[in-house]
């Protein structure tokens, strides 16, 4: 098993993260979001022990990364310190929307520098309005003020775009002249379409996207396990499972061996077309 | 699970299963196996299927298998037998074969312990060894998704209501 894992990462059939969602609750509603995720929601959340037992399972299996996302992970208090012992086991990234970051929570934060961890920002567009249309008021103001303050306490920071249909080459030009004068290199830009599932599909919006076109990436969530961290999403309050692998996340070679079998199964060929991570 | 869901509407019980990935993953083929074609004559095994679906009361599947059953020519008559007799009598009408499988099926889906020899006597005068074991996990099988429709309380599909009208049979 351990060898299937690493094998297939060797051979560049199976990206070599394992998703984590923390939660599904947020402080934001964002208007593409894929978990439909909100104040108020289900927070169907991966207790902090189950998601250290999952990474030193991921771990012994031969997985090489870690991702936490949601919802918004850092709406956990308990979440510094678990990040402290997830990046102790693999390389980690977290993802938030940045609007969380008080002075305690930074303060919170200060012992994970130097860890191999990085924090992904969301952040849309140069332009406030445009931003904040999609991700809620002030949102652009609070994230220009916590990405310096991330850096200053020694995280490495990315910045995430999400942009709907094809982008704009000059909107994008000013956006990386923003994340530059934040203190974020180009190569800690990742820029992404929206993905036509969740609240972007009962908007409309974003790309369809196929299981193949979704890079495979060991999901984990409350409610099980999925093809790829686009996998879990929510549609109208109710989880769409068409991505899911098993219901059964621990042991996670249970889930793990669903994933190989599927990725064995595939044609040749059948390379991620959209380029979606 | 995209390929259960490719030949279109796969049914209820597939959708139970599938919101259980891994267990659909094995469940459906087994299933498919264990219900399917295999070393008993199709008609024994339609008759184990209804017969033991009416053991164990179960709606959804007792509307179902009245409808395959009719469709692979069982007949009216034994098909409301084995719809209609209580577990334990023999059904009306019958050959003695027949009454000694249905009486074999009821010890096997509604009793308690092992078959009594005479029973197993009886079948095994028709059936070999491996006949009988495929027709014990057929029943087996059946008592699964008996419990698993009448639990769940899964609704019959209009065109199975709507044919059972058309044959004279009650809802």
């Amino acid at each position: 098993m351990t060898g299937g894992v690493a094998d297939a990462i060797a051979e560049g059939l199976l990206h070599g993260r394992v998703w984590l969602y923390s939660t599904y609750a947020c402080n934001l509603a964002c208007t593409y979001c894929l978990t439909e995720s909100a104040p108020g929601v289900p927070r169907r959340a991966l207790e902090p022990a189950r998601m250290v037992n999952v990474a030193r399972q991921a771990e012994a299996l031969g997985f090489t990364e870690l991702g936490v996302t949601g919802g918004e992970p850092f709406l956990s208090p308990d979440l510094p310190s678990t990040l402290s012992e997830l990046a102790e086991v693999l390389p980690t990234v977290v993802l938030t929307n940045g609007t969380l970051f008080n002075r305690s929570r930074l303060a919170s934060l200060r012992p994970l520098a130097g860890l191999p961890l990085r924090v992904q920002v969301s952040l849309d567009s140069a332009e406030p309005d445009c931003n904040d249309a999609a991700r809620g008021p002030q949102n652009f103001s609070k994230v220009v003020e916590a990405i310096p303050r991330l850096l200053d306490i020694g995280l490495r920071v990315r910045v995430a775009t999400t942009v709907e249909g094809e982008p704009d080459p000059e909107a994008m030009e000013r956006l990386c002249q923003l994340h530059r004068s934040l203190g974020v290199a180009d190569d800690d830009h990742v820029v992404r379409p929206v993905v036509r599932r969740g609240r972007a599909r009962v908007r409309g919006e974003g790309v369809d996207v196929a299981r193949d076109d979704l890079p495979p990436e060991l999901t984990i969530t409350a409610d099980g396990a999925f093809w790829s961290p686009f996998g879990p999403t929510v549609t109208g309050g109710v989880l769409d499972t068409d991505l899911m692998l098993t219901r059964t996340t621990e042991p996670l070679t249970v889930p793990a061996e669903a994933l190989l079998r599927l990725l064995k199964a595939r044609p040749p060929g059948s390379d991620a077309r959209t380029g979606i991570r | 699970m995209h390929h259960l869901f490719d030949g279109g509407d796969p049914g209820v019980i597939v959708q139970a299963l599938a919101t259980v990935p891994e267990l659909a993953e094995v469940a459906v083929p087994f299933i498919g196996v264990a219900l399917g074609p295999g070393s008993v004559p199709p008609d024994l095994k339609e008759i184990a299927i209804l017969r033991t679906s009416a053991v164990l009361d179960c709606r959804y599947c007792v509307r179902a298998h009245t409808v395959v059953a009719s469709d692979m020519g069982l007949g009216a008559a034994l098909v409301r037998a084995l719809r209609d007799t209580p577990p334990g009598a023999r059904p009306a009408g019958v050959d003695d074969d027949t009454a000694a499988l249905v009486a074999w099926i009821d010890a096997v889906a509604g009793g308690r312990g092992p078959v009594s020899d005479d029973l197993h006597r009886a079948v095994s005068a028709r059936l070999a060894d491996h006949q009988i074991v495929e027709l014990v996990v057929t029943v087996g099988a059946t008592m699964l998704l008996n419990r698993l429709c009448t639990s769940l309380d899964l609704p019959s599909s209009p065109a199975t209501l709507a044919r059972l009208a058309a044959d004279g049979f009650p809802p």
